[in-house]
């Protein structure tokens, strides 16, 4: 099998890194470049702990090659926060009791920080649909909701 | 009870921040497939049986030892020790027999997961099929096929009874009054079955294990575990090794809900690591693995017979439960005996005749999940009341709080109750539910209805099931709190540094706690489970700190020439009421303090133990299920829904949701509620959504794509959580358990609530949109 | 499947052509043993599931305009095979002028997975239950297709021949979804059910679009198609029959839903039985009826 070198952009730094055809993003994220905040709930693209952003928008790290992503821009939840300053959707969901065991709560982040970025303001339902390929089996969701809601309204305090 | 440290700010009762949030939302908490184990690690696959129950004639394993990368190939013939809970059943590998679809066969460990994947395929199993147990009421016939025919001479504990030359592994018994008699006198009778399915827990981390032994067969295992100590304990005996010999680490959980309590896929690592020397093996499981070969709750076949005189009055249950525990039941047979001692649900029934089975079926193995027995249990009786009032014009709240335990209540196995809130939650959540107030439906294709249930569990788990905890300070005078409990989530940890800063008088933010829990150095936990931490390692872990606090005090009241009760500690400073003199804790937790004559120094590190053990709990009688202190304590509560069923569809919508459950004291009241709200929404998941479909013993749904779990769309848009505190008097600061409860009534809420909206029950849940849809067209409610 | 499933992708050479040309001689030349992909949601699954094997993953994305969505004012929306349904959901003219098919996006699993499943995707995966397909066909979608004799187009209507079945010979690429303008002043709606409220597939499907059609003795057209109820994607002819000669009335409504529900042939699975699916092919047809009716109205 074909080894392929890309160039990829993690959290704002330029990587290069060699990889199999078939391996995927989160497994390059997890494994060849030991970023393991991002989870593997389920590898088949539908419990959303691995959601990272690529090119800015939401995606199963799971469901993309990793060699899809040369060129690529990557953030996951080691670049959300700017150095020691939490990003204001971390400060929320633990502010809010949005977090249990945390294993769902990377993916959370990523989802709200894209929702968030495209949608300074959005309703319980559109927090709801943005969230929807995220699960968690331990809050029920209702906290991680309030520290949606709680992030999107510091945010428009401070901006 | 405690000694509430005056002027400190005490954290008890307040909403602490959770102590592992801030690694948790920046991605740096570490669970254990994030460890770092270098180059000299394997990866483990395991051949699993296709056949729920068959012999294993020959196993050939040649190919696959000679694949370049492989490092070890094992099988059951390598490990002859039985392992099990309360009743060892079970081999790590299989031996001669397979039991379930999924029973793991042969273990491959290679350089990569993928030669180790591609290993499975070169080996060869020979079986010869037998025919399979698939329904426990069959099982517990005698005609039915033996799954375990050695049962009779399995090691079992004392509370357990296994029929020997059947597949029943445990039959609990009760008897009290005279049954028979009572439905004479009885004014209203109900005869009511359930069949509850099996569901799964669906943490959101699957389980994993990582075990590495050394040239001098120490073992060590990194595992997600609810129990480190339960499996140091039973995967050593099962391989003959000493406990001490064995250490295992639990780094952060992704999720346990009970399927990460005993021991399930964790000795097939361990086994695995004895052959490879030197080299951590780590084994996953998949998801759909996690789904059909990790624990799973067992179905229920639930025969309800109750009956009340002519005030409504309880008079008589006589209730027959058949467990489909699985290929093995180790774990299992204690649910049993847990549902059987519960069998009443929360209510004073003066007669009572239950017999619970836990019958051997194959199919995936059944263990402790959320409720231990309870949900699938009120699932069926707490519908039942509902009929049984109805049939005597009552008021199903009415009747509820006629009947439900209060304080110095007659249990079904014969004690007293302790004081509970039981029935301040009925009414707080018939209130907020507005019980009685009948709200016209949101559209013409809807119908609107209401439900409400009650629960009672108690901590199912060994009469003698202990807890302890160490406390030491550091040269800055910050609090380490040392537990072998889990934070699972559910937030043991953060309550456990409340309750050291608490007792000590230090503020929370200067107390940690040493994690991850490691049997080398950790205190011993019987297991996170049975929602018993908040109780029992939280007296630990007030012992232990007391213990620092008294030897602080006596070595500064020494110092001082004062006496201890002229001392306190605030705020991580030791102040003496009397001399007014101050000194903070750093300056003495680890060097001890100067003799003022200069002839040396006394105290020295300050070291706190402490261990909380019941030392009350009664046995029941093997024939009578009676017993004067059968548990330790009992946490109650209840659950109302408002729903609407849409004609069109059959699907139901929960538009609101109340809980109450008296838990004592909340020692964190928003870690609580959290709980309240979890708990709910899995509850409404396994109500609505949630079943493992098992057709001829295969599971055909074992991926999120089919087995439906509840999304973000899927929460009550209204949702209400109220603590009900009547104080637990054994408990720190009155506090007992809540992690399971609030999943102990949802499915029987929900379902009496449909019933109020269409006049429908069902054999069991889930309530799916077809399984609603298809009955009212039969009932003629909607026209096809 | 799920039983046998890896842990992992098994492995396969990946393979990124410059060009459609290069795509299309490549994939001619493996015929059994090259597969073409796109957001690679439905591929991907079912190779860890082991039900596909192939051992060329080519990428045809960023082909030639594969990623262009553009709106002519004269011609309608073409929509490259590249462009994930975010795109779409989130383009004004595709709003303003297909709204159905933003309906039926925006309906599809999750926002994460929005960002790689696409709809030239979800037609060639040819799944029954494929969301967009429906409104796809209503909308007269025309495939743009690249094979070894060049470029070639097929309207959707003669595209699946069974589940996973279509048209597409070895060496064909499809490049891009065309749908000519809607006729003026139309209404649509997609009616999703599935197990729980949002992100399942589908469990029935009923997607409707009507207009204003004064050959019609009834003054308008009606269009119904169904998902998950039939081996392909389904029109319901007797839908757009019955409901062309007589006035609409709800009666009329309710009769053509009937006739939709004997169209179609459902069966048992894992995820509902016949019967349930038939039903709600009646009751959700009659109700995307009488929606795209009382917006007709207004």
């Amino acid at each position: 099998m074909a080894f392929h070198k890309i160039n990829i952009t993690i959290n704002g730094g330029l990587e290069q890194v060699v990889v199999p055809s078939n391996m995927t993003l989160m497994r390059m994220l997890r494994e060849s470049l030991s970023l393991t905040g991002t989870k593997n709930g389920c590898s088949a693209g539908e419990c959303g702990a691995c959601t990272v952003l690529m090119n800015g928008e939401p995606v199963n790290s799971c469901m993309v090659l990793a060699v899809e992503c040369d060129g690529a821009e990557i953030v996951t939840v080691e670049g959300l926060a700017d150095d020691k300053r939490l990003d204001p959707i971390q400060e929320a969901m633990i502010q809010e009791g949005g977090v249990q065991c945390g294993f769902c709560t990377p993916g959370v982040l990523m989802s709200s920080r894209a929702l968030l970025d495209r949608n300074p303001n959005p309703s319980e339902e559109e927090i709801h649909q943005a969230l929807v390929g995220n699960l968690c089996r331990c809050t029920g969701y209702v906290r991680i909701f309030e520290s949606v809601k709680k992030a999107a309204k510091k945010q428009r305090v401070t901006s | 009870m405690e000694k509430e440290t005056q002027n400190s700010h005490s954290p008890i009762g307040e909403n602490s921040p959770r102590i592992d949030a801030y690694d948790k939302v920046t991605g740096t908490a570490v669970y254990a497939d994030d460890i770092q184990f270098g180059n000299a690690l394997l990866h483990a696959r395991i051949k699993r049986s296709p056949h729920p129950h068959a012999l294993i004639k020959k196993i050939n394993t040649e190919k696959a030892s000679v694949l370049p990368g492989v490092k070890a190939v094992v099988t059951g013939a390598d490990f002859p020790g039985y392992i099990g809970l309360y009743l060892q059943d079970r081999f790590i590998f299989c031996r001669d027999q397979v039991r379930y679809v999924g029973d793991p066969v042969v273990g491959v460990a290679a350089i990569s997961e993928e030669i180790a994947e591609k290993a499975l395929d070169l080996i060869e199993v020979e079986y010869e099929v037998l025919e399979p147990v698939l329904d426990p009421e069959f099982g517990a016939k005698p005609e039915a096929p033996l799954l375990h025919p050695d049962l009779g001479q399995y090691v079992v504990a004392g509370f357990i009874f296994p029929k020997a030359g059947t597949n029943i592994s445990n039959h609990f018994k009760l008897r009290k009054g005279d049954v028979d008699s009572a439905w004479e006198k009885c004014a209203a009778v109900i005869e009511h079955s359930y069949r509850i399915p099996h569901i799964q827990h669906v943490p959101l981390e699957p389980h994993i294990a990582i075990s590495k032994v050394d040239e001098k067969g120490e073992v060590t295992l990194w595992t997600s575990s609810q129990s480190p100590f339960a499996q140091r304990n039973l995967i050593a005996q099962a391989l003959g090794l000493s406990q001490s010999d064995m250490r295992v680490i639990s780094p952060a959980v992704g999720g346990g809900f009970g399927g990460k309590a005993g021991v399930s896929m964790e000795a097939l690592a361990v086994a695995i690591a004895m052959k490879v020397k030197g080299h951590p093996v780590k084994l996953c499981l998949t998801r759909e693995e996690e789904f059909y070969t990790a624990f799973v709750r067992q179905g229920l076949v639930a025969h309800f017979k109750m009956g009340c005189d002519k005030d409504g009055k309880l008079l008589a249950m006589q209730n027959t439960f058949y467990w489909d525990g699985g290929a093995y039941t180790e774990y299992g047979v204690n649910i049993t005996r847990a549902a059987g001692y519960s069998c009443t649900g929360p209510y004073e029934v003066p007669n009572v005749k239950a017999d619970s089975y836990c019958v051997y079926t194959n199919h995936p193995v059944g263990g402790p999940m959320r409720g231990f027995g309870m949900p699938e249990m009120h699932a069926g009786l707490e519908q039942c009341i509902d009929e049984l009032a109805l049939q005597i014009k009552m008021d199903a709240v009415d009747f509820r709080k006629l009947n439900c335990l209060k304080t110095n209540s007659i249990l079904a196995t014969g004690g007293r109750m302790h004081p509970i809130g039981l029935v301040e939650c009925i009414e707080k959540v018939s209130e907020a539910i507005a019980w009685g107030k009948k709200i016209s439906p949101s559209a013409p294709n809807k119908r609107r209805g209401k439900g409400l249930a009650a629960m009672w569990k108690a901590p199912a788990m060994p009469p003698n099931a202990g807890s302890s905890a160490w406390v030491e300070l550091a040269e800055d005078g910050k609090v380490n709190v040392g537990v072998g409990g889990q934070d699972l989530g559910q937030g043991a940890f953060t309550i456990s540094a409340q309750m050291a800063a608490a007792t000590l008088g230090v503020p929370y933010e200067s107390v940690r706690v040493a994690a991850p829990v490691d049997t080398r150095y950790s205190p011993y936990e019987w297991q996170t489970v049975a929602s018993r931490l908040t109780w029992s390692m939280g007296n630990a872990i007030v012992n232990a700190t007391r213990d620092v606090r008294q030897q602080v005090l006596d070595l500064v009241a020494e110092a001082w020439g004062e006496t201890p009760d002229e001392l306190n500690i605030v705020n991580g400073v030791v102040i003496s009421y009397k001399s007014e003199k101050e000194i903070p804790l750093k300056n003495l937790v680890i060097y001890g303090l100067p003799k003022p004559d200069g002839s040396g120094w006394r105290g020295g590190p300050i070291l706190g133990r402490g261990n909380f053990m019941p030392t009350d709990v009664t046995g029941l009688d093997a024939e009578t299920g009676q017993g004067e202190h059968g548990v330790v304590h009992y946490t109650t509560g209840a659950q109302a829904v408002e729903l609407e069923v849409d004609l069109d569809t059959g699907r139901i919508d929960i538009l609101k949701a109340v809980a109450a459950f008296d838990v004592g004291k909340a020692i964190n009241p928003d870690l609580v509620r959290a709980q309240m709200e979890g708990g709910f929404v899995q509850g409404i998941s396994s109500a609505l959504f949630e079943c493992l479909q098992l057709k001829n013993g295969v599971v055909q749904n074992p991926s999120f794509v089919d087995y439906r779990i509840a999304t973000a769309a899927d929460v009550p848009p209204e949702m209400q959580s109220i603590i009900v505190e009547v104080p637990q008097d054994d408990g720190p600061w009155g506090a007992r358990g809540i992690g399971e409860h609030s999943m102990v009534p949802t499915i029987p809420a929900i379902a009496n609530a449909i019933y109020d909206a269409i006049g429908i029950r069902f054999e069991g849940p889930p309530f799916t949109a077809e399984k609603v849809y298809l009955a009212m067209l039969d009932a003629g409610i909607v026209k096809p | 499947m799920s039983m046998n499933t890896h842990p992992a992708l098994p492995e396969f050479e990946y393979y990124r052509p410059e060009t459609l040309s290069e795509a299309s001689e490549f994939l001619a030349r493996y015929p059994a043993e090259a597969r073409p992909f796109l957001g690679g949601t439905d591929v991907f699954v079912r190779m860890r599931d082991g039900l596909l094997t192939p051992k060329f993953l080519v990428d045809v994305k960023n082909l030639n305009g594969t990623n262009d969505l553009r709106f002519d004012p004269q011609a309608g929306l073409t929509i490259g095979a590249g462009v994930n349904m975010n795109r779409v959901i989130a383009s004004p003219e595709a709003k303003a002028h297909y709204p159905l098919l933003v309906e039926a996006c925006q309906s599809v699993a999750s926002y994460q997975l929005r960002t790689r499943a696409t709809i030239v995707g979800n037609i060639c995966n040819a799944s029954p239950a494929g969301d967009t397909i429906g409104a796809c066909l209503l909308f007269d979608g025309v495939l743009h297709i690249h094979g070894v004799n060049g470029l070639r187009q097929e309207p959707l209507t003669t595209f699946f021949l069974g589940p996973g079945k279509t048209t597409l010979k070895p060496g064909d690429v499809v490049t891009s979804i065309h749908l000519p303008l809607p006729p003026k002043s139309c209404q649509g709606t997609y009616i999703k059910l599935g197990r729980n409220k949002l992100s399942d597939l589908c469990l029935v499907g009923v997607t409707v679009l009507g207009h204003p059609h004064p050959a019609h003795p009834s003054g308008v057209r009606f269009r119904l198609a169904l998902a998950s109820v039939a081996p392909v994607p389904l029109v319901v002819a007797e839908v757009e029959s019955s409901l062309a000669n007589h006035t609409i009335t709800p009666e009329a409504l309710r009769e053509a839903a009937s006739l939709a529900a004997e169209a179609c042939s459902p069966i048992d699975d894992v995820r509902g039985s016949a019967r349930y699916r038939k039903q709600m092919v009646k009751n959700l047809s009659a109700k995307a009826l009488s929606e795209v009716w009382g917006k007709l109205q207004k």
